[in-house]
């Protein structure tokens, strides 16, 4: 009788899993757990402090924050922020890539350089930049000398449009560089001889990133969008930090910042865990759409 | 196969051993917030208790003040909270309402029971941490704050700190005006500016003093008298970088930047513990003579001679930490607060027990009879399951108006909406 064994693509897909199961188990542990108890949890009304049993209430937490002004405006201010920063970032950061690609000497210091702020903690760049935006700070003095004023104070942490663009200033800073690496990388994936063909044929620099580089690199320009968009939905400590630092909360109260203060000030879990689902949903919903409208446009190297 | 059994039988009695020492081993853990004076002595109590009693082990965490609040809100939400802590008052209020502290052990602390301790301490020290006639703290500290003036920062804008120094807050404003000194709109030397963050402590008394209240007296109304309300507002929205310019939540925190004494601020609005602290940081101004404390203002329209609220750390106990462990933690506490003197004069903190405050020594301390003054005429800071979070929304309010530009009168609306929802949604 002839023994029945496991075909080639078997064994590899085996050991495929084996190899996956860790990273599932962890996943499973600390991102799955988390938001399943969030979604179980946001139907009912939970103290965080109480040692009552939590009540049940259905769909009330939706319901409610259908209807919160402070809801509706954290969503405003993290649609404001997200849109002030995404499209700069993912805008920036290619054209940063494409510059340190062009050039033969000092890559390795301009990638270090740009990359920089990335390794900062984000609570070490925002008490960096506070003291840049003190009214007495660089922030006034360099506007004021460019601008050709004298001691006007553009109220970078009070004036609520002013507040705003010093967060997508901070965090623009900060991520700039990272997403610079990530396309640096893949600029260094599309194979040079298609360049080289392309020189052959007579198109200029430019012509050559606009008709070769970029389009070749839409894997990678979805990857960036994807993480720059999720990153600006879920900022938090710049916004935390400059409120704790006396800048007024309302015009930079983002969902993330809303749902601390809901859960940690107020001890309202329930609520605070339905924000999170919500916010959840939309990171899915934006993220599912750019697959969506990438995948018809998938990249090959002939 | 004989040698095996010996090795497991001492194995196993080895096991017992460590188990039966183990298990007589108390060990708490103590959470506190930073400063140095108070790490210092407290350090030595734990030495001193654990040589008195070998078998209590005592771990001291300490954790940045601003940060104690969220720290001990997850811990108690993850079971994992420590043995003993101590928090502001009005964060205490809520673990005391949803039964996360336990009841004093009067005869840990040293008393026959509630009456007898409430009579060692000044009327009023145990109000804040008792429900229901069950006291659930010990006072660490009671602080009320007043106004430490710079007397060179005076004098340099040509006013005489003996006769100057503000009594009400219009007389504030217009003091603040001219110690003040700017550069086109960025101020480089603020004449006094107010502590932000602490609304309830020092921003609602003065609400009170023109007749208001945050929520009526049966708790069922937010703001009472919106004429108070407003005119607090208009007060700070003046006081503002759009009004007079006089100060902002945005400038670094005036009590720090006043021990300095590098000409940038005139008044700040500390407690005594402000001396302490200014003896560390700047020995030199200390010894000076060059500074003097006044009482808090009041408006000159005021219907009620009301002052700073006064607020206090009490060291609690976990109601979830085991019975035994929580009596030698009321025993470790007792022993700690053995000691009001060396806290008062080491760390420049109160502990209001009556043999402290009757002694002729406390009287003489300098600026004590201001601060005491103006204690008699304050009360407990406010106190309610949601005091953070309305602090949150005053702060929302003056801040609005003061930074953001918005109208005094949508931002009261505001507050009363979101005060009246969260007392709605509680009663």
């Amino acid at each position: 009788m002839r023994k029945r064994g496991f075909s080639m693509e078997q064994k590899k897909a085996r050991w495929g899993w084996i190899f996956v199961t860790p990273a599932l188990i962890l996943f499973s542990i600390f991102s799955f757990y988390p938001i399943f108890t969030a979604f179980y949890t946001s139907f009912y009304n939970k103290n965080l402090l109480s040692l009552r049993p939590p009540r049940y209430i259905g769909w009330a937490n939706y319901q409610y924050l259908f209807t919160s002004q402070e809801f509706r405006e954290s969503v405003i201010n993290t649609a404001v922020f997200t849109a002030g920063t995404f499209v700069p970032l993912v805008v920036f950061s290619l054209i940063l890539a494409a510059f340190i690609m062009s050039i033969n000497k000092f890559q390795r210091f301009f990638q270090m350089a740009f990359y920089a702020p990335a390794v900062l903690s984000s609570v070490v760049a925002a008490l960096i930049w506070l003291l840049i935006f003190d009214p007495r700070g660089i922030a006034n003095q360099g506007l004021n000398t460019m601008l050709g004023t004298s001691g006007v104070n553009y109220h970078w942490l009070s004036k609520a449009g002013m507040l705003r663009l010093s967060t997508i200033i901070v965090y623009f800073w900060k991520y700039i560089g990272y997403f610079t690496i990530v396309f640096v990388s893949g600029i260094g994936s599309i194979p040079y001889t298609l360049h080289e063909a392309a020189l052959i044929d007579g198109t200029n620099r430019w012509q050559n990133f606009w008709y070769i580089t970029f389009p070749l690199l839409k894997p990678t320009t979805l990857l960036v969008s994807v993480m720059a968009l999720i990153q600006c939905l879920k900022t938090f400590s710049t916004q935390y930090l400059f409120s704790s630092s006396g800048a007024p909360t309302r015009p930079i109260n983002v969902i993330t910042l809303n749902i601390y203060n809901t859960a940690i000030k107020d001890y309202r879990i329930g609520r605070a865990s339905a924000m999170s689902i919500l916010l959840f949903l939309v990171m899915f919903l934006f993220t599912w759409l750019q697959l969506k409208v990438s995948k018809t446009e998938e990249v090959t190297y002939m | 196969m004989k040698k095996i059994s010996s090795v497991m039988v001492f194995a196993l009695t080895m096991l017992l051993f460590v188990s039966v020492v183990g298990a007589q081993t108390i060990e708490l853990t103590y959470w506190t917030h930073t400063d140095d004076n108070r790490t210092m002595i407290e350090n030595r109590y734990i030495e001193e208790f654990e040589k008195m009693y070998p078998n209590v082990k005592i771990k001291r965490v300490v954790n940045e003040a601003s940060k104690m609040g969220d720290l001990i809100l997850t811990a108690f939400s993850a079971n994992n909270a420590p043995d003993l802590f101590n928090l502001p008052i009005e964060q205490e209020y809520g673990y005391m309402i949803h039964q996360r502290l336990a009841p004093v052990n009067y005869a840990a602390v040293g008393y026959k029971d509630a009456q007898e301790l409430i009579d060692n301490y000044q009327e009023g020290t145990f109000d804040p941490i008792s429900m229901d006639g069950v006291i659930y703290g010990m006072p660490l500290e009671l602080t009320n704050w007043s106004i430490y003036i710079n007397d060179r920062v005076f004098r340099d804008a040509g006013l005489d700190p003996d006769k100057d120094w503000p009594r009400t807050w219009e007389e504030m404003a217009d003091i603040s005006e001219k110690l003040t000194l700017r550069d086109g709109e960025v101020v480089l030397r603020r004449g006094f500016d107010f502590r932000y963050p602490y609304y309830l402590v020092s921003v609602l008394p003065m609400v009170e003093q023109l007749g208001g209240k945050l929520i009526s007296d049966d708790g069922k109304t937010a703001i009472v008298n919106e004429a108070a309300w407003t005119q607090v507002l208009e007060f700070m929205r003046d006081w503002g970088p759009h009004g007079r310019n006089l100060g902002s939540p945005t400038y670094p925190a005036p009590r720090k930047i006043w021990n300095k004494d590098n000409n940038d601020m005139g008044m700040c609005l500390s407690g005594y513990y402000q001396q302490g602290r200014l003896k560390i940081d700047n020995p030199e101004f200390h010894a000076s003579n060059e500074w003097r404390v006044v009482p808090f203002p009041v408006f000159e329209n005021a219907v009620n001679d009301v002052r700073a609220s006064y607020y206090g750390h009490y060291l609690v106990v976990n109601a979830q930490t085991p019975k035994n462990k929580q009596e030698w933690a009321w025993k470790f506490i007792a022993y700690m607060l053995d000691n009001p003197w060396e806290y008062l004069e080491t760390v420049q903190i109160l502990q209001p027990r009556k043999d402290l405050l009757e002694d002729q020594a406390f009287m003489e301390l300098p600026y004590m009879d201001v601060f005491m003054s103006d204690m008699s005429k304050s009360h407990a800071v406010f106190l309610h399951e949601n005091g953070y979070q309305f602090e949150r929304f005053i702060g929302d309010a003056v801040e609005g108006v003061m930074l953001a530009g918005e109208p005094v009168d949508r931002a009261l609306k505001t507050l009363k909406t979101r005060i009246q929802e969260v007392l709605d949604d509680v009663y």
